[in-house]
């Protein structure tokens, strides 16, 4: 310590340790005392090297298959500057990755590659469904009860661990076959983005791709629309005369899936 | 500061186990002897999924504690009530029988280092530290427990051992401890103090629960990982806390490399043995020392243990 400068109060410590921990500014080093077997420097590093591995650490159980297509040295790299870029700042370490795919749409040497981008969204609304809230499902038996003038004016809403994703490559296929430690398969990019879904039911969780009409309907449908807006929304893709058909059949699809909570 | 009266600490719990995932089926299917779970708090503040579905199922057959690594008790910013409110409504939820978290600051400015970062042993960070735990004691309406951290810097500025500034927490604040003893064989080597000096200085009145749990040796000094069985060294200490604390709440903390469950319940009859051993003979006693003949003893530098103290 300088003996012109004042000791630092905690606040200031506090400070300086974690712009040590941050970025290796070594004012800390004034406050810190080591021992001949383990020097200052040393036992700083401990806590510098603790604080990003932690945090990749998050990241790696997270990602698992952005790990195995960029590989465990560039996810590493990659780890570092997601750090960097967007130091923690919830109190869970589970909420760490939430902007590592705009991250890596944003970043130069990741942005190239989009289906990086694509399966980190993926992977954190995986995430998403595991720890979502439950919620008692409406049962096909629930609908019986409604008289048919009714139907025009229903609305729905979903189960809280819906989550809806439009992805331009075949990222659920990459994710199964990592996952299942099956062969490596080809990254291919669609001509169009496909809408997918993915929802919990029985603690496990489950994704399905979805026609474009489908996908429209759920969106709009989560948006509050009834019924009859949403037979009429679909007309853009089938006859008129079949939208009704076609959009109960959606609901009672996904009433069997476990991806309704109620109606109103 | 006066020192508050001390109240009646909580009901003891015997012998227990942090609760992990990869063995919430077992547990639930097979119901071991395990007197207790810990769980760690920051893995339950979520709204739904495995994770509830199997605390509650478990909530249901054991009596449960909660350990948290985020209250960020030694941070100069005003305390997370947000988080506060998430672990009030889990304790809740639960009947958790108590709370715990560290003697430490866990990040700072908005951002988590998400570490058990230690601070000075000051006047300043006592007065800081006794005023942060009433907080949340008033919030929570109950007694925190604080565990004194492993650490691997020591500061300038610090005016007293680890052990008084734990102890004049304890008094000011009236909360709990909760003793990590491989936390002091870590800090011990890594210091090079002796731990015996750390646990005898301990005021039992404020103790309410131990932990036991295995660290990665780098020769020069300690990393806590939680990741291996507890050592020798470990198992030594914890005799001489069962001797000096008598019958209190032990358990295992493993949080890395997680063993089959059969393998931490060998672990955990190994904690009794050597408690009833010590409890009905006294810790002079040759069957304690046939149990603890291997322990390795713990060199440790006099002078620099009494430097350190005086600093």
């Amino acid at each position: 310590m300088n003996s012109s400068k004042s000791q630092p109060d905690l606040k200031e410590l506090q400070r300086q340790m974690l712009a040590w921990l941050k970025a290796h500014d070594p004012v800390i080093k004034e406050s810190v005392t080591g021992t001949e077997k383990v020097p200052a420097d040393l036992r700083l590093d401990i806590y510098a090297n603790a604080y990003r591995y932690r945090l990749i650490e998050a990241l790696e159980d997270t990602f698992p298959a952005l790990n195995t297509l960029l590989g465990d040295d560039d996810f590493f790299n990659m780890g570092l500057r997601y750090i960097e870029r967007y130091p923690s700042q919830h109190f869970s370490l589970r909420f760490f990755g939430h902007r590592l795919a705009d991250f890596l749409a944003a970043e130069d040497g990741f942005k190239e590659q989009k289906v990086l981008s694509e399966m980190a969204q993926f992977e954190w609304l995986l995430r998403a469904t595991f720890d979502a809230a439950a919620q008692p499902r409406l049962s096909l038996e629930d609908l019986q009860n409604i008289a048919p003038e009714q139907w025009p004016e229903l609305t729905f809403s979903f189960h809280p661990s819906l989550q809806r994703i439009n992805l331009s490559f075949n990222v659920p296929q990459l994710w199964r076959a990592i996952e299942q430690e099956q062969p490596p398969i080809d990254i291919v990019e669609q001509e169009y983005p496909a809408g997918w879904v993915i929802w919990r039911r029985d603690l496990r969780t489950w994704y399905r791709s979805m026609d474009v009409d489908e996908a429209w309907a759920m969106d709009t449908m989560q948006e509050g629309e009834n019924f009859a807006t949403i037979c009429a929304g679909v007309c853009e893709w089938i006859d008129e005369q079949h939208a009704p058909t076609r959009v109960a059949g959606f609901i009672q699809n996904w009433i069997n899936e476990g991806l309704i909570c109620s109606v109103k | 500061m006066p020192n508050k009266t001390p109240q009646k600490k909580y009901p003891q719990l015997g012998f227990g186990l942090g609760l992990r995932k990869e063995h919430y089926q077992d547990v639930i299917d097979t119901r071991p002897d395990v007197d207790w779970f810990e769980i760690l708090t920051e893995n339950y503040l979520v709204e739904g999924g495995k994770p509830l579905y199997f605390l509650h199922q478990v909530a249901e057959h054991y009596p449960l504690v909660m350990h948290g690594v985020s209250m960020n008790i030694g941070n100069t910013e005003p305390l997370d009530r947000d988080y506060l409110t998430q672990v009030k409504q889990l304790k809740k939820s639960i009947n958790a029988r108590w709370l715990s978290d560290h003697l430490c600051w866990t990040g700072t400015n908005g951002t988590n280092a998400h570490d058990l970062l230690p601070l000075p042993y000051t006047e300043e960070s006592i007065n800081h530290v006794v005023e942060r735990i009433e907080q949340v004691q008033d919030f929570l309406g109950s007694r925190l427990l604080i565990e004194n951290v492993s650490s691997y810097i020591s500061y300038k500025q610090s005016e007293m051992s680890e052990w008084e500034f734990l102890n004049e927490i304890a008094k000011r604040s009236d909360c709990l401890l909760l003793l990590d003893i491989n936390n002091i064989y870590v800090s011990a080597v890594n210091h090079e103090f002796d731990p015996l000096n750390y646990l005898n200085a301990i005021d039992p009145q404020q103790v309410q629960q131990f932990h036991l749990a295995g660290h990665s040796d780098y020769g020069d000094y300690i990393i806590d990982t939680h990741d291996e069985p507890v050592c020798r060294a470990v198992w030594e200490l914890y005799a001489q806390a069962v001797e000096r604390f008598g019958e209190t709440t032990f358990m295992i903390e493993r949080d890395a490399s997680i063993p089959p469950l059969a393998e931490l319940l060998d672990e955990l009859n190994f904690a009794r043995k050597i408690a009833a051993a010590v409890s009905t003979q006294g810790i002079n006693h040759p069957q304690i020392q046939n149990l603890l003949e291997n322990l390795p003893i713990i060199q440790t530098s006099a002078a620099e243990a009494s430097e350190a103290a005086a600093v």
